[in-house]
């Protein structure tokens, strides 16, 4: 588990992060959310003790990170995959990762079946395509069987098989019970994979929610519907009296908002419209990310400045 | 990959917090596991372990190739026997400088450190491990290429081993070289970067301390540089231009270090 209480840094008086408070819980996937820029990435640094911050803490099981007998075995990170020397085979960069920590060196092969990289394990890290790397990076975090995961961005460069791959593996990891917490500016991947999500901007907490709870939340929730005689369905929307908030959204289909879909399908029976699509659609996270935001007077007021 | 197609549905069911393996370990058995780690970066990158087998074999080769050539026709060489007998260190300090500084400096470059520290985050360790792992290929290139190059000094001119200065000049020869791989890692550690390191250390230890040390006023001030200090004590013949003994020349360069190596330690700790 990791908690972050506070957690403020400031580089030359701008603050990348500002006073975050959160928790990572086992057992769950928790999407880090935010534009480019947002602090997603400076936290886990500060999480994991390459940089310090300028007030608050991250704790990781209870202890700040440099204080971790053994760190690899309590967290597994991936941070930037191309940080690497890529004149190492990938075998020789996991084997001074393990050595590093005192885990066994069949460790190293292990993982890097788990990630699918077991026929280029003696290839030069040079020579990797950057979703190699990524796998590679995955298979770091691996090594030490950590219950905490920390991975920034890990579907940067992976292809439509990769990012399903990572989807996987990391719904499995948190179904082992793990912590997992993962970082993306990709809304419909998180979507797929985060159970809760955790969304800053500017360096500020914005929610911090389960992703049903977000999209319920910041979402709209809108009935749409199409009615075999158009004129007589736009009449029955438009008409004050029935107090509706209807939009036409292409050839006499109607979006309406605020408005259970019993409500709709019985007007529509009692003034003789007959229905042939009623349906309730709900905002993607994509959409209600873009509204949260732009809702946000914290999130504007920083964005002006 | 038998990756189902939709994930599990939301959410997944709670489980319980997994614990980390129980901490058996001897207070020692960190910093043994961070020496191994750089052990094995050394061993796995051919960049790194190329340059200490070049120092040893220039070293050793040039002072033998010309002493084999020049050794019954240049008195420069046999006057002092220190000067023919490290000869060739002249040439294959240039590999340990570059080891010295690339021990620590691709991992900047490449900005591996990040791994190295979240594998190892006490930094004070992490680069424990590492000047302890580059004295000891200094002292070992060292104590192989000095025995080589009187050898091959022996070989092809007359005298060199007898006497005091002698010994002296073996000792220095093994001292010095592990004291310039420490020296280069410090420095590269204090600026944090492969290119200044590169940038500074080339040019001083090849061109500026070398050069200046002609002038005749400047000289007084450069003989105190690290490497001048260093080389005095390979000398068997005393320099009364010199302000200082033999042994103290050797003393002044492992100051030298000691503060580059303190340089470092204070740099990575501050970083960000």
């Amino acid at each position: 588990m990791i908690e972050i209480r506070g957690l403020t840094k400031e580089y030359d008086g701008r603050r990348v992060v500002d006073d975050l408070t959160f928790e990572v819980r086992p057992g769950v996937v928790t999407g880090f959310l935010g534009p480019n820029g947002a602090g997603k990435s400076t936290t886990m640094r500060l999480v994991l003790g390459l940089d310090r911050p300028t007030t608050g803490h991250a704790l990781v099981g209870g202890r700040p990170y440099v204080e971790l007998p053994d760190p690899l075995r309590t967290v597994g990170a991936l941070l930037d995959a191309q940080a690497l020397h890529g004149g190492r085979t990938a075998h020789g960069h996991l084997r001074w990762l393990a050595a590093s920590n005192g885990l066994p060196a069949r460790r190293v092969d292990e993982v890097l079946g788990q990630v699918g990289l077991a026929d280029a394990a003696g290839r030069r890290i040079r020579g990797f395509s950057l979703g190699m790397r990524q796998r590679l990076g995955v298979a770091a975090a691996l090594l030490g069987d950590p219950p905490v995961l920390l991975l920034d961005e890990p579907v940067n460069g992976l292809d439509p098989e990769g990012i399903r791959w990572i989807r996987t593996l990391l719904r499995d990891l948190a179904v082992e019970g793990r912590a997992v917490l993962v970082s993306s500016h990709l809304m419909t991947e998180m979507a797929l994979t985060a159970d809760h999500l955790v969304v800053i901007g500017r360096g500020r907490l914005l929610a911090d929610a389960t992703t049903s709870e977000f999209i319920d939340r910041h979402g709209r929730t809108r009935t749409r519907v199409r009615a075999v005689d158009a004129t007589k369905l736009a009449a029955l929307l438009r008409d004050p009296g029935h107090g509706l908030d209807a939009t036409e959204v292409d050839g006499g289909a109607w979006e309406v908002s605020g408005a259970e879909p019993e409500r709709i399908a019985t007007l529509a029976a009692a003034n003789g419209v007959v229905l042939y699509e009623i349906a309730v659609q709900q905002d993607s996270l994509e959409e209600a990310f873009m509204r949260m935001t732009a809702d946000s007077v914290e999130y504007r007021a920083e964005a002006a400045a | 990959m038998s990756a189902p197609t939709l994930p599990a549905p939301l959410p997944a069911p709670p489980a319980a917090p997994r614990t980390t393996a129980p901490a058996t370990r001897p207070a020692t058995r960190p910093a043994l596991d961070a020496f191994r780690a750089e052990r094995i970066k050394l061993t796995t990158l051919r960049s790194l372990w190329i340059p200490p087998l070049v120092a040893l074999a220039l070293t050793a080769g040039v002072t033998t190739a010309i002493g084999a050539s020049l050794g019954d026709k240049d008195d420069s060489l046999t006057v002092d026997p220190g000067v023919g007998v490290f000869y060739g260190l002249n040439f294959g300090q240039a590999a340990l400088i570059c080891f010295g500084i690339l021990l620590i400096g691709q991992e900047f470059n490449t900005r591996m450190i990040d791994a190295s520290l979240t594998a190892v985050p006490r930094r004070g360790r992490l680069y424990g491990a590492k000047l302890a792992l580059g004295a000891l290929v200094g002292l070992t290139v060292g104590a192989l290429a000095t025995a080589g190059a009187f050898a091959g000094y022996a070989a092809t001119a007359p005298g060199g081993w007898d006497g005091p200065a002698f010994v002296r000049a073996a000792v220095a020869g093994v001292l010095y070289q592990t004291l310039l791989v420490v020296l280069c890692l410090g420095t590269t550690a204090l600026l944090g970067n492969l290119t200044a390191a590169m940038g500074l250390l080339v040019p001083s230890l090849f061109l500026l301390s070398p050069l200046l040390s002609g002038v005749p006023g400047v000289r007084r001030v450069v003989q105190f540089l690290p490497d001048r200090a260093g080389q005095y004590a390979l000398r068997y013949a005393d320099d009364p231009q010199v302000g200082y003994g033999h042994w103290t020349g050797l003393l002044i360069m492992a100051l030298w270090t000691a503060l580059a190596a303190y340089g470092g330690l204070r740099a990575l700790r501050r970083a960000r």
